[in-house]
């Protein structure tokens, strides 16, 4: 498989890929991507796409920040803000599904609305301020370590474990497969595709929520930046995983893959002194690889 | 009728009307429990509309249906679920990206779930025991794509079997042209299993291929421009007859304006040898003439679709050669059609035949913009000019040359379509079901107009929907069967082939 | 036996409603703050939706063929840091250039796109990727400022002439040419037939690859002349520098009237789409809503304006 590959290849290149600090690195600029990738694999199996991701992180990372202890105001909400920020996201998504539903607008655009409403109000609440959270739990997340890895790294891994349980037993996870395979037919058995549609766009705002939650214990603060550019690698991995972009093919574990695929290649380019700026650029390339290699071209003759 | 105690399903008096079209005309069937009820007529008789208002994609415009003695509505396929009425389709309609039995109880998985959890080995187990009611040795944990085409039918079979379990009343299974895609053999065991399901269950045949229907079914109705002209048990009828009641006329000849057939010329227009595409046709050889109008019959599958789609240049062939004029020629796209001056008239005359969104004169040049192009651009009142022309030729009805084809009924759509073939100067047309979807009126006009360009040399190939059109219409005839060519025949004016003759050669 | 067309309706909604809605908000503005309406006002306004304008109208003739283009924002942002690092040695070579690495990267979008077979918006999202992390290595991450030398270059875009400030003349001149292209070339009419039925232009001989090929090169190309021109007015180049305009780029085309299906709109659309835009930006400023905020407005804006415009009949199955 290209993952052993590529991480043979970069150990050879440069030793301290295995090391074991390393792969706590790695497993930790892992956790966020994964998350994110978790919800937008759930969209993009039913043949659609989500490009609200950064919009919600961000909201989520922001109410968050603002509502536990934290260097701004009095508020200390604990537990329960997390718990806001994860019906936020679920708020999010459920708009998103609505839209794209009821108005019949494609997910493209009804979440790349989203996406700008999110960061939106995030700026309308914070402006270019950030703000410091002191939550012991939450910065907990980052830095306390069990067994060596964070516990959110292993929060991601149990949102992964979550996922796969979603879609491979309950019937949600199946109908989201059969939109993918072909809506009409899956009409005819009587599945509702605007619920399944709409419950789908939920899901993925609360795994989206998540990935803010994670991110904001991660950089120690909120502010309205912190979602910049993850749409681009949360689509690459679900992309290299493997999960098609038609629909009805791939899965969470294959998503888990590829962000480890975009992971690595990450740590190794870094090790290996590759600017991070290349890096972008090489992660569009590998999109487009990805997808070439993987579309059913027989299928898809009129491609918009 | 709905007092009978053996009805499970009564419709009495179906209407149905689309625009242009009157589907049905007063329909009325019944279907009996145990038995298999066949129901038969030529396209456009009103068989498959019938049935989508039976399962629920259709709403009747009026007229009754009962089930099990209570009258009811069919609300949408959920309902038709719900209510005891499975289909299995002409078109394979289990979803490949899933296994066999999760196809099984698509939708319905509800019953294996506890705690929002299915249950799997649950799920599969009953699934296995559906296919055992069908007798087909299948996995269902299989993914679909991996099943031969009669193991999907059988599966599709059991799916609609597992109404059984939840069903109101009596359960009844829709079989809408299930063997078009099945070998002989596989028919067979496909009718055994029907007939040894008869005690659970009632069946509806809908065929084209009367011998099949008269080995399995009942009793049968016998369709024809939208109304039940028959109703025979299967003892009674035999295939001559049914095929008088299904035709119900003799050719008329004055229908295909038949007197104008003018004898075909010399000149060779497109020749093709050995043409072969995959496993769809193969060995394909015939010359066209210009003025010639060559008609293609064959039932589905027997590669005659697939013919006119390579011809058109959607799809180039994969061994032999066609030439146009003297040249031998390869037609990768419909570009490359085009520019040997072919013309594709096609079935889905919305889709592929007309921008609906833009106007008559856009959709007139659409073809050959070049000619109308100087110095880069269009010369916008030599289009109006050209646009208008062609609507008086052809005698388009539409209010201006600006209205939007979405605007035009479809016989007229269908001479727009013309109209830019003839613009381009396209000497050879195919034509794909060009009558389909219009009503008697239009017909008649597209015939009238077809008579009159061959009579000027252009050349026709010509696939349709149904026997007659082809009769009466081609100067020459091929009949397909199974990717090869099984007949030619000479179709001249006052010499015309019966279906009767022809059909032997099709089925 | 002609049939009614229903569509009539949202037709004309789509065609009449949004230069409607610019004259009200320009009338709403004008009469919260009377300043709005003064010449020099609107001459800015006009000015400062020039950018936006150029971005948009590239992006139209692809949304027309109905695609999308992402990647207009990363494409504009680098066309302005090649202009600031060139215009030194190439003077007003660097336009030039800047335009041509414009086209040749919608070129290879398009290949992209058309050979590969890979959805539009997935292609120039990742194609946005590759040119903003050419930016970022060449500019080295940092922003570019002209000095006064390279600025001379820039007087066709900073200069007035006749009293009306150059990008504005450039805008007319964009508009000028756009409309042409679109409205009275065979691409043009190519584009709208593939937008609005590509089925049905492919069966009638367009070669749909190649036109698909053109909207990119220009989408592309226009963007980097939005870039050329913002690089100008800004006096400096940088990997960031046009970022925020995808948004209300696309917010444009879509507002003014131009179906994200494709197949329906002008660049005239575009234009009074643009200024709305502008006008809902500016006037929201003289209002007093916080420009973080105004994104929020876009978005809502957008997805309504979407809903209006959207052609349902054409999408049976909405993914």
């Amino acid at each position: 498989m290209v993952l052993v590959l590529l991480c043979l290849i970069i150990a050879a290149i440069n030793r301290n890929f295995l090391t074991f600090g390393n792969f706590v690195r790695v497993s930790q600029d892992t956790a966020i991507p994964l998350v994110l990738g978790l919800g937008e694999t759930f969209i993009i199996l039913m043949g659609s796409i989500d490009l609200s991701v950064e919009g919600v992180l961000t909201l989520a990372a922001v109410i968050l920040s603002m509502t536990v202890l934290n260097g701004m105001n009095d508020n200390d909400f604990g537990v329960f803000a997390v718990l806001l920020v994860l019906a936020v996201g679920a708020l999010v998504g459920f708009a998103n599904g609505l839209v794209h539903v009821r108005l019949r607008v494609p997910s493209f655009m009804a979440t790349l609305g989203s996406w700008f409403i999110g960061v939106g109000i995030a700026n309308a609440l914070l402006g270019g301020m950030a703000i410091r959270i002191n939550d012991p739990w939450i910065r907990g997340l980052a830095i306390q370590r069990v067994f060596g890895f964070p516990w959110g790294v292993w929060l991601a891994l149990a949102c992964l474990g979550i996922a796969y349980v979603i879609q491979s037993h309950t019937r949600l996870g199946r109908y989201i497969y059969a939109l993918g395979g072909g809506e009409e037919l899956a009409a005819l058995s009587g599945i509702s595709a605007p619920s399944v549609r709409i419950a789908a766009f939920t899901l993925a705002g609360v795994f989206y929520a998540v990935g803010g939650v994670l991110a904001a214990a991660q950089l120690g603060l909120g502010n309205a930046q912190i979602g910049a550019g993850r749409l681009f690698t949360t689509v690459t991995a679900v992309v290299v995983g493997g999960t098609a972009l038609s629909g009805g093919e791939g899965g969470v574990l294959q998503t888990f893959v590829g962000v480890l695929i975009v992971s690595v290649l990450s740590n190794g380019m870094v090790l290996m002194g590759v600017p991070p700026s290349v890096q972008i650029g090489l992660q569009g390339l590998m999109i487009i690889g990805a997808v070439a290699l993987s579309i059913d071209r027989k299928r898809m003759r009129i491609v918009k | 009728m709905n007092e009978s105690a053996d009805a499970a399903i009564s419709m009495i008096g179906i209407e149905k009307r689309f625009p242009g079209v009157h589907a049905l005309k007063g329909v009325s069937i019944e279907i009996r429990r145990r038995e298999v009820v066949g129901l038969i007529g030529e396209n456009g008789a009103g068989k498959s509309t019938l049935m989508k208002i039976l399962s629920g994609v259709y709403q009747p415009d009026s007229g009754q249906i009962f089930i099990a003695g209570q009258r009811t509505r069919i609300d949408n396929a959920a309902d038709a679920n719900r209510k005891g009425i499975g289909m299995v389709f002409q078109e394979q309609s289990l979803l490949t990206n899933l296994t066999v039995g999760e196809n099984i109880y698509l939708g319905a998985e509800a019953q294996f779930t506890k705690f929002g959890l299915v249950r799997w080995r649950e799920l599969y187990a009953a699934a296995a025991r559906q296919l055992e009611k069908v007798k087909v040795d299948v996995d269902p944990r299989t993914p679909a794509d991996e099943l031969s085409f009669v193991a999907r039918q059988m599966v599709e079979l059991a799916k609609a079997l597992t109404l059984e379990e939840h069903a109101e009343g009596h359960l009844v299974i829709l079989l809408d042209e299930p063997t078009s895609v099945l070998e002989r053999g596989e028919i067979d065991i496909l009718f055994a299993r029907v007939r040894a399901l008869k005690s659970r269950a009632s069946f509806v045949f809908v065929s084209h291929r009367l011998d099949e229907v008269l080995q399995l079914a009942d009793r049968l109705y016998v369709m024809k421009d939208g109304e039940v002209v028959a109703e025979l048990t299967s003892a009674e009828a035999d295939v001559a007859k049914l095929h008088r009641l299904m035709v119900g006329r003799t050719l008329h000849a004055d229908y295909y304006y038949e007197p104008l057939q003018k004898p075909f010329q010399d000149r060779v227009v497109l020749e093709a040898s050995g043409l072969a595409f995959d496993k769809a046709y193969r060995d394909v050889s015939f010359t066209l003439h210009a003025g010639e109008i060559l008609g293609v019959a064959g039932v589905i599958g027997s590669g005659r679709e697939e013919l006119t789609r390579t011809l058109a240049g959607f799809a180039p062939q994969t061994a032999g050669t066609l030439r146009v004029g003297d040249r031998e020629v390869s037609l990768k796209t419909p570009a490359d059609a085009v520019d040997h001056g072919i013309g594709y008239i096609p079935r889905e005359r919305r889709v592929e035949g007309l921008v609906l969104f833009l106007p008559v004169s856009a959709n007139i040049t659409l073809a050959d913009l070049a000619s109308l192009t100087h110095y880069g651009l269009i010369d916008a009142s030599e289009e109006r000019r050209l646009a208008k022309e062609w609507v008086s030729r052809l005698q388009v009805r539409t209010p201006t040359i600006q209205t939007l084809c979405l605007n035009l009924s479809g016989g007229n759509q269908q001479k727009v379509v013309l109209a830019k073939w003839l613009n381009a100067k396209a000497r050879i047309l195919i034509l794909d079901h060009p009558t389909r979807g219009l009503d008697v009126g239009a017909k008649q006009e597209v015939y009238e107009l077809i008579r009159a360009l061959t009579g000027e040399g252009l050349a026709i190939i010509l696939t349709s929907d149904t026997l007659e059109e082809t009769i009466g219409m081609s100067h020459t005839l091929l009949v397909m069967r199974d990717g090869v060519i099984t007949h030619r025949a000479a179709a001249s004016r006052g010499a015309k082939p019966q279906q009767i003759d022809l059909i032997g050669y099709m089925v | 036996m002609e049939q009614t067309a229903k569509s009539f309706r949202p037709d004309n909604l789509r065609t009449w409603l949004p230069l409607a809605t610019l004259v009200a908000l320009v009338a709403l503005v004008g009469v919260a703050q009377p300043g709005f309406l003064e010449p020099g006002t609107l001459i800015d306004l006009a000015s400062d939706t020039a950018v936006l304008f150029v971005l948009a109208t590239g992006v139209t003739f692809v949304i027309m063929l109905g695609g999308i283009d992402l990647s207009i924002q990363s494409m504009a942002s680098l066309a302005s840091v090649i202009v600031a690092l060139t215009v030194p040695r190439l003077g007003y070579g660097s336009f030039l250039l800047a335009i041509a690495v414009g086209a040749f990267a919608g070129l290879i979008s398009a290949v992209i796109h058309v050979r590969l077979k890979i959805p539009s918006f997935i292609a120039t999202l990742a194609m946005g990727g590759v040119l903003f992390s050419a930016a970022l290595m060449i500019s080295k991450e940092r922003s570019i400022t002209l000095n006064e030398s390279g600025r001379a270059y820039q007087s066709w875009i900073t200069g007035e002439w006749f009293g009306l400030p150059n990008v504005i003349v450039v805008g007319l001149v964009v508009l000028a040419a756009a409309h042409v292209l679109q409205a009275h070339t065979r691409f043009g009419r190519y584009s709208a037939a593939i937008g609005a039925g590509e089925p049905a232009a492919y069966a009638s001989g367009v070669k749909v690859s190649r036109q698909k090929i053109y909207a990119f090169v220009l989408s592309a190309a226009f963007a980097a002349l939005a870039g050329v021109i913002l690089a100008g007015r800004l006096a400096s180049g940088s990997p960031t520098l046009a970022a925020e305009l995808l948004l209300p780029s696309i917010a444009a085309v879509v507002v003014g009237g131009t179906a994200i299906t494709g197949g329906v709109g002008s660049i005239w659309r575009t234009l009074v789409g643009a200024l709305i835009i502008s006008v809902v930006r500016i006037g929201m400023t003289f209002l007093g809503v916080n420009i973080f905020a105004q994104n929020i407005v876009f978005g809502a804006v957008l997805t309504a304006a979407v809903a209006i415009t959207i052609d349902r009949t054409k999408i049976p199955i909405v993914k």
